[in-house]
């Protein structure tokens, strides 16, 4: 097949899926952008109120303190079932997999109104305290940080486990049994090969996470109090109850700017990766 | 890694021992919440316990027997198979293409037709529901559709390449060279080879489409709310029991389709 004659198949193939998504997902960003200019106006006027709102800036400082430190404790977290994971024979690897795969095809709500459950007023934790200590005991764990904060590990971690686990699974076993002849106690094994060859899946992991936290709704809407609210739920506030559409399309259009940022070091590390197998 | 000389170093077993428990810890946590709306949804309306005090199906019943929770479920059921349907229609041929074919603005298209994964879903919903005002199309059952197709798109896009590519290309080349014509070939010799991954890849469009709820939430009207919108609402406002049942229910689904996509990827790999 030719060259032009490849491209002409490929054009058959390709452009059902490229118009739908020219038409349902670039137009659509692209009316953000416009409507974050105030229109035909294109004026940054949107930006500016902003910039001077105590509103944003307070959900922005929440947001981020929420996804970084969501972000490093689901890396924790999900580092430690990676390494379990990693140890397995494969067989049984595949067994302990679905108990990392059923909470990740869990719907957010299931996982909310869980939580609620769990850690709510008269929820399961507060009634096993009640009973301990027999007196009534009433801890508040949701409508506050705490709750947005287990929430969210908890939807997060399996997204770590993933790509960590490709990595572990990647490094040469001839380097672990070279370090065990050479008796290197197990943390200096840990911290001279695992942790250092698995930066790869590190970075994937934690980019992709804080990716996805920065956009949070569900959790902090559910889970959270007034002091949580993100600038998703910011975007939810404009649009539909103070009817600011400039004002939450700004919003859209910084969150788009930091999701593209924080998505570039992963793409940089699997461009590496890449240059490095050719 | 895990070879049994290795083992005898009391100090390598203390540190692996450990290892396990904390990793036990871990799946613990992320499985509780998925696991405990089941013993809590064979409850009464009354209170939402854990574990009941009774076992009932009452939640069950108030759920099929109110049109309040029956009718986002249809409307949910009839988006998450339209979905699927417009989903595979388009990003099945267009793996193919991306795959098998080079062509000029690859790159480009290949990025537009991935967006959705890196976009957050609320930037999303905002260009949708600002755009949907435009046409007039927002609150409509076909918004929710086109909506939720972009959204899954990607997903479907990386199962069927991952099959496409495990193809074995002199099949489609003796075919072409036989005189079968481009969408002959496609259709007599790719798609039947690639029905585990279409299928798998079918099975997580309309799982993705029947939980997605942030997009669903800006484009919904009174008329066409589906069942996540409804949990959403009945979460932030009431705290209905009914919803431990929901729960359960959005549960066993994941599971079934989390293990039937296990069991046919490795179909596809046996191939």
């Amino acid at each position: 097949m030719t060259g032009a004659e490849s491209s002409r198949a490929a054009a058959a193939f390709v452009s059902p899926a490229a118009i739908v998504s020219l038409a349902i997902a670039a137009v659509p960003l692209l009316f953000i952008l416009y409507t974050s200019l105030g229109g035909a106006a294109l004026s940054l006027e949107a930006f500016e109120n902003l910039l001077t709102s105590t509103l944003f800036k307070r959900s922005l400082y929440t947001t981020l303190e929420i996804s970084v430190s969501a972000s490093l404790i689901s890396l924790l977290l999900g580092y430690v079932v990676a390494l379990h994971l990693a140890r397995q024979p494969p067989r049984r690897r595949a067994v302990y997999m679905v108990l990392v795969l059923l909470p990740f095809w869990t719907s957010i709500l299931v996982k909310s109104y869980a939580f609620t459950v769990i850690l709510g007023r008269e929820g399961v934790i507060n009634l096993v305290l009640s009973w301990v200590f027999g007196t009534q005991v009433a801890l508040p764990m949701i409508l506050n940080r705490f709750g947005v904060m287990v929430g969210m590990t908890n939807y997060l971690t399996p997204f770590i486990v993933f790509p960590v686990l490709a990595s572990l699974l990647a490094i040469d076993p001839a380097l672990y049994r070279a370090a065990d002849i050479m008796s290197a106690r197990p943390m200096r094994i840990f911290f001279t090969i695992t942790l250092p060859l698995s930066l790869p899946g590190i970075v994937a992991g934690v980019s992709s996470v804080m990716v996805m936290s920065l956009g949070f709704f569900v959790i902090p809407a559910l889970l959270g109090g007034r002091q949580d609210v993100m600038l998703a739920n910011l975007v939810d506030f404009y649009t539909r109850e103070t009817l600011d559409w400039n004002m939450a399309a700004a919003i859209g259009v910084l969150l788009l700017a930091m999701v593209v940022l924080l998505s570039a070091p992963a793409l940089w590390m699997r461009r590496n990766q890449l240059a490095g197998k050719a | 890694m895990s070879n049994a000389f290795d083992l005898k170093d009391p100090l390598k077993r203390r540190y692996r021992r450990f290892g396990t428990l904390l990793a036990c810890l871990v799946y613990a946590f992320m499985l509780v919440p998925s696991l405990i709306v089941i013993p809590v949804s064979f409850g009464t309306q009354h209170e939402v316990r854990f574990p009941p005090r009774e076992f009932s199906f009452e939640l069950y019943q108030i759920f099929f027997s109110s049109a309040a929770w029956t009718g986002p479920l249809l409307q949910s059921l009839k988006i998450a198979c339209l979905t699927t349907i417009l989903a595979l229609a388009t990003a099945v041929p267009a793996a193919y293409g991306i795959v098998r074919h080079d062509f000029p603005g690859k790159k480009a298209i290949t990025l537009l037709l991935m967006s959705p994964l890196v976009i957050p879903a609320i930037v999303m919903a905002l260009g949708l529901y600002l755009y949907f005002s435009y046409i007039r199309l927002t609150g409509s059952t076909l918004a929710l559709v086109l909506g939720h197709t972009i959204y899954v798109t990607p997903f479907v896009i990386v199962m069927v390449a991952a099959g496409v590519q495990k193809l074995d290309s002199n099949l489609e080349f003796g075919a072409t060279l036989m005189g079968a014509g481009r969408y002959r070939m496609f259709a007599t010799v790719v798609l039947p080879q690639l029905m585990p991954s279409i299928l798998a890849g079918g099975l997580f469009a309309f799982l993705i489409s029947f939980d997605e709820v942030v997009i669903s939430w800006f484009l919904v009207s009174a008329t066409t709310t589906t069942l996540p919108v409804k949990m959403y609402s009945s979460i932030q406002w009431e705290i209905s029991p009914v919803i431990a049942a929901v729960s359960t229910m959005l549960t066993v689904l994941s599971f079934v389709i989390c293990m039937l996509t296990a069991a046919l990827q490795r179909s596809g790999r046996g191939q």
